[in-house]
């Protein structure tokens, strides 16, 4: 068996990596159209790197080893931040990205002093802003698999209600569905998967898994079914590919997948541009 | 006499001082109407005057500062939720987030879902009512904007609605797209008995299909039947001229010596203030 393959049934933590890099990209191609088609991108940014603030607050209250405390504080911690921003951003008429933009700036830098002033011995955050699958363990594998069960559940359920809050927000809204609850789970759950995926794409890079697959999709597919298929499947498999080739090269995970990924669109737009050129001719 | 299928009754509006820079200033202020089943209410005014607030605060979309909106002659408040059942809202279609690739048949397929209808050939058939038949298979974003506005009625008329609410539905398109597009809901009014409430630029064709009109320019505003409309008014509220207006193939300025019969609606409310402090604005007529 090639040593690239080989580790990850030899180590258990490599075993977790992989098995949470497939849970965590499926679960990120579900959700990545819907990221960018609600033109949520931003958001996303905004509740990944407010996420420092949560981390920070949660090693100065727990030991490094106590993997469920932490992720519990940092959600609650993460969740009541997106609440705030969710709140502020629905149906507003300011534009709501320079409320992103200052809302995340803030709390990453009120992260980065509570983490200097209480935490300094308890991890490196660099760890935490571009990931580190060597901090994986079992409970982030349950945990990345309760994730992808949510969103599977909260979103490919009520799909058609997803999609035609997306198209016409208005049409949605008075036909009766409540677009404010919607709002807010959407939000909800991604603070739940960003959370969930610090370990292994970084509070910085995990925003790579959150809108390459649905910008991917987007580009290829020819209906909204094809949309989410095409999303997850790139993501399944560019992530995967990426965290084999980060230990194969003993690379940082998030970057490597951020660069895999972003690799994969490229070519991916490459190939199409090249046939649409061949069949024209 | 027919049955009333909306009354607006005192609707006044302001938006959150967070929303718009500077003193809160009321957007509407005291507008009055009522429309009957089978019949249409055209608004006019101009740009910012306050048409497209008016319709989202009887969508439901928006919540109005005072006033009160009654369906069927019962207050919204009286519902358990807002009536969403009894009415279908037409955005303008300039609203539609197209980034999602979603075909025409999808696109109605949601509202079919939602409101859990059987009627497996309802979608082709409220296509073909409409005229877009042939683009069923075919993505929303590529539609040209009068098919779009189509699709967009049609699937307004999945619930069988007993009002139509239609925001600026002849936007963007060209005099023949608004002359067909207004024949659409004029056909749609006379076969299902649906009361219309109908927002738009287009003035002639406005006068010419709507039983009632509402003329508004923010805290001003004039609601009679389109017999009583003069050219004075619209000139009031458009603050500008108008050369060339007709109503039933006659000119507007010959209603000027028409006299009101009773049963008219009037905005019920006291101008007798505003009328004085605003002289351009004779417009506004008082109850007797």
């Amino acid at each position: 068996m090639s040593p690239w393959i080989g580790d990850f049934f030899e180590y258990d933590f490599l075993m977790y990596a992989l098995f949470g890099t497939l849970f965590l990209s499926i679960t990120c191609g579900i959700i990545s159209p819907l990221i960018i088609a609600r033109k949520n991108a931003f958001m996303g940014a905004a509740i990944s790197h407010s996420t420092l603030l949560g981390l920070a607050i949660s090693l100065s209250l727990f030991h490094t080893v106590q993997a469920l405390p932490i992720f519990i504080s940092t959600l609650i911690i993460t969740v009541f931040l997106t609440l705030f921003l969710a709140y502020s951003t629905f149906r507003q008429k300011i534009p709501s990205d320079s409320m992103i933009g200052i809302f995340y700036t803030a709390t990453m830098a009120l992260g980065i002093i509570i983490h200097t002033l209480f935490a300094k011995d308890k991890g490196d955050l660099l760890s935490f802003l571009f990931g580190n699958i060597l901090l994986l363990t079992r409970e982030d594998l349950y945990l990345s698999m309760f994730v992808l069960v949510v969103t599977a559940l909260g979103i490919l359920w009520p799909m058609k209600k997803w999609l035609f809050l997306t198209y016409d927000e208005e049409g949605a809204i008075t036909s009766g569905i409540k677009a404010s609850l919607f709002h807010y789970a959407f939000f909800i759950l991604l603070s739940f998967l960003i959370v969930t995926s610090i370990k292994l794409a970084g509070t910085i890079l995990v925003e790579t898994l959150l809108l390459v697959p649905g910008f991917f999709a987007l580009k290829f597919a020819k209906n909204s079914k094809q949309t989410f298929l095409y999303s997850i499947i790139f993501s399944t498999v560019f992530a995967s590919l990426g965290i084999v080739l980060a230990n194969a090269f003993g690379l940082p995970s998030g970057a490597t997948l951020a660069v895999v990924l972003f690799a994969g669109l490229v070519v991916s737009l490459f190939l199409k541009k090249v046939y649409n050129l061949i069949r024209l001719r | 006499m027919s049955e009333i299928i909306l009354r607006a009754e005192k609707i006044s509006f302001t938006y959150d001082q967070d929303l718009v820079q500077g003193p809160l200033t009321p957007v509407l202020k005291d507008i009055s109407f009522t429309l009957k089943k089978g019949e249409s209410l055209g608004v006019l005014g101009p740009n910012g005057g306050g048409k497209s607030t008016l319709m989202k605060i009887i969508a439901g979309l928006l919540k109005p500062s005072s006033g009160q909106i009654f369906f069927n002659e019962i207050p919204v408040q009286d519902y358990t939720n807002y009536p969403f059942n009894f009415f279908s809202y037409v955005p303008q279609n300039s609203e539609l987030n197209t980034i999602l690739p979603v075909k025409v048949e999808e696109f109605l397929d949601f509202s079919v879902s939602l409101y859990k209808i059987k009627n497996k050939n309802l979608i082709d058939d409220l296509l073909k009512m409409v005229g877009v038949f042939e683009k069923k298979s075919s993505l929303l974003s590529t539609l040209s904007g009068g098919e779009k506005q189509r699709v967009l009625i049609a699937r307004a008329m999945i619930n069988n609605p007993r009002l139509l609410l239609l925001d600026e539905p002849t936007k963007g398109l060209d005099s023949k797209g608004q002359d067909q597009l207004l024949s659409l809901i004029e056909m749609i009014k006379t076969k299902n008995q649906t009361a219309v409430m109908i927002v738009d630029h287009n003035i002639n064709q406005i006068i010419k299909s709507c039983h009632n009109i509402l003329c508004l320019n923010k805290q001003h505003h004039w609601h009679d039947h389109r017999d009583f409309l003069t050219k004075d008014i619209l000139e009031d509220i458009y603050h500008c001229e108008f050369e060339h207006l007709l109503i039933h193939e006659k000119d507007l300025e010959l209603n000027k010596d028409q006299h009101h019969h009773d049963g008219h609606q009037f905005c019920d409310h006291d101008h007798s203030e505003r009328e004085i402090n605003s002289t351009n604005h004779p417009f506004i007529r008082r109850k007797k």
